[in-house]
């Protein structure tokens, strides 16, 4: 499903480079749950977002359903991300003057799918993660937890092959965190390919098979 | 991409953000309003003034002495006539008429033994009405001249003051309608025996002779010839009237437009810094549309057609409320600057587009707009979405 090889992530600062992930390699299996672990700054972001498409790796192979992400052209990359990552950002990043609802559709219109089927489609999703009673709610009339939830609908809207998620209860409060563990836990019951960055010790209660990799310094240790 | 999810989206995200664009738009038609009233008015003028240009003789002949223009003596018409390729030579009598320091009128004399002033007059008069206005002391004034007139209690008769002191009585005969012409606004029209009283003529002279040369090719030679008529014989050519026009309206027009050229470059200024703001609405949106999915060109597009309402908007807004400011409600303000102020003020603008210069201006005003959104977009777009996220 996922095969990373001698993957490197290197930033400018100033005259120097600084290195962020430093020759990971990993392969995860379809309906894995893998949860990054590390400390701020360890580098579990910028390998999800590579996993994601939203950033390039400076050298190294990422393939994702065998498609050598890293290697695509704008254009099928967006498509490929549209298609088959499904994301839930640490902030949410909900667009504000769109109600959950019109959120929830934004990735079904780069999927090309007509509005009707896209609305019940997001609605569906909006069910799957147990919000569809605040569609019509603008992201700035939800608390923590139902944009959260909101987030992960939108994820998971067009049947994502890999969910990741970047450090999703860092803004949860405990009962919301564990409340996203729970769906957590049902999406890779029903065979969702899932990938957590956190270091969140509530993790820690996860009763369902899953995979821990530690990142320190850019390495898996 | 472009299917009906999209649209719906464009459509949403379009009154969604209407609070935000209402600004831009109503700024922007504002700036289209001025301009295109401008446009109107200049486009008005210079259709006016072609369309009178058009019924100007090739040539007209006067007399300078010194600095100054002088009557001439009718007879020099006699010669002008035996040049061969001249024809329609006609004798005029005009002058300025000041009724007061500020307000004049031009006084035009009818011969109505010359073919020429005659037809003009069956222009302006009915068949039935050519006599009375003949066998009367009477005149015909444009609107402007009428108002005034009326405005100092003279709705029927004026009493005007020969050059030697004596008061001449002269009836208004007809009040020429604003929309005939730009030019007739400030005009009396008169027989030409009666207005060679007023302005100060003695019977064998006139103010000028007109002309005209129909073969083009001929035009300058026989200029030269009327210029070798007489000692100090000044020939003034159509082309140099247009040129003379042209010099008095064509740098107002100019300095609108380098105005309106500020105004949109500080309109630019202001959607590019909106747009290239660190952490902005906008700069967070497109990165968000780019980590769900969305192709640069797909942002693009969206973005595109957001401004392409926009500028559509304003543009239609501006230039409508612009037609309806010049020629419904007469360009208060606006019209002074371009005419003056004594009666050019009360002339009615003639509806006429310049579809040229419209199209230039929104061609301008578009690449304009679209440049300074879709560049701050564009440089967001193809950003990796996790920067642009922050």
């Amino acid at each position: 499903m996922v095969v990373v090889e001698n993957l490197n992530k290197t930033y400018a600062v100033g005259s120097k480079q600084e290195r962020i992930l430093d020759s990971i390699t990993l392969h995860i299996q379809k309906g894995e749950l893998v949860l990054l672990r590390g400390v701020s700054g360890s580098g579990k972001t910028t390998l999800l977002s590579i996993l994601a498409g939203l950033e390039k790796p400076s050298s190294g192979k990422v393939l994702i359903d065998s498609e050598p992400i890293s290697k695509l052209p704008d254009i099928h990359l967006s498509h490929f991300r549209a298609k088959k990552i499904g994301m839930v950002f640490q902030h949410f990043n909900l667009i504000e003057n769109l109600t959950l609802l019109d959120n929830v559709l934004v990735p079904l219109v780069a999927n090309r799918i007509g509005v009707k089927e896209a609305k019940e489609m997001a609605f569906a999703a909006l069910k799957r993660a147990r919000i569809e009673h605040k569609k019509d709610a603008h992201p700035n009339r939800l608390s923590g937890g139902e944009k959260q939830r909101g987030a992960i609908a939108r994820a998971i809207v067009a049947k994502p092959s890999l969910l990741l998620c970047d450090e999703p209860t860092a803004n949860l409060d405990s009962k919301n965190s564990q409340s996203f563990i729970e769906q957590l836990m049902q999406m890779h019951k029903e065979g969702q390919t899932i990938v957590v960055a956190t270091h969140d010790p509530i993790f820690k209660t996860l009763e369902c098979e899953h995979r821990i990799i530690d990142i320190k310094n850019g390495k898996i240790v | 991409m472009l299917n009906n999810s999209f649209f719906y989206l464009f459509t949403l995200s379009l009154f969604k953000n209407a609070k935000r664009y209402i600004a831009i738009t109503l700024l922007s038609a504002v700036v289209i309003f001025l301009l295109s009233s401008v446009l109107y008015i200049s486009g008005s003028i210079k259709y006016s003034f072609q369309k009178q240009l058009s019924l100007e003789p090739d040539f007209t002949v006067q007399k300078r002495v010194g600095t100054r223009l002088v009557p001439l003596n009718d007879s020099i018409a006699d010669k002008i006539v035996d040049i061969y390729g001249v024809s329609e030579v006609t004798k005029r009598v005009y002058g300025s008429y000041f009724f007061d320091k500020e307000h004049n009128a031009q006084i035009v004399g009818i011969d109505l033994l010359d073919e020429q002033a005659s037809k003009a007059l069956h222009n302006i008069l009915r068949k039935e009405e050519i006599k009375p206005f003949l066998s009367s002391e009477s005149m015909i004034v444009g609107e402007s001249v009428y108002n005034y007139l009326k405005s100092h209690f003279y709705p029927k008769a004026y009493n005007f003051f020969t050059p030697d002191g004596k008061l001449k009585k002269v009836k208004i005969f007809k009040v020429l309608d604003s929309r005939s012409a730009l030019f007739s606004a400030n005009l009396i029209i008169m027989p030409q025996e009666l207005a060679k009283e007023i302005v100060g003529l003695k019977e064998s002279q006139i103010t000028d002779i007109a002309l005209n040369v129909p073969n083009v090719d001929e035009r300058s030679n026989i200029r030269s010839k009327l210029e070798s008529l007489f000692f100090s014989a000044r020939v003034y050519g159509k082309k140099q009237m247009q040129e003379a026009y042209e010099n008095l309206y064509n740098y107002k027009g100019g300095l609108f437009l380098v105005l309106y050229l500020v105004v949109v470059a500080t309109l630019a200024l202001i959607l590019y810094l909106r747009y290239t703001l660190a952490n902005s609405l906008e700069k967070k949106e497109v990165a968000i549309f780019r980590a769900l999915g969305w192709s640069i060109k797909d942002v693009i597009t969206l973005k595109s057609l957001e401004s392409i309402s926009i500028v559509a908007l304003s543009f239609v807004l501006g230039t409508l409320l612009g037609y309806i400011y010049v020629f419904m409600l007469g360009a208060p303000l606006l019209k002074n600057i371009f005419l003056g102020r004594a009666y050019e003020a009360s002339i009615t603008l003639i509806p006429h587009i310049d579809w040229l210069t419209l199209t230039t201006i929104f061609i301008l005003y578009a690449t304009t707009f679209l440049s300074a959104v879709l560049i701050p977009v564009w440089r967001v777009a193809v950003t990796d979405p996790k920067e642009a996220l922050g």
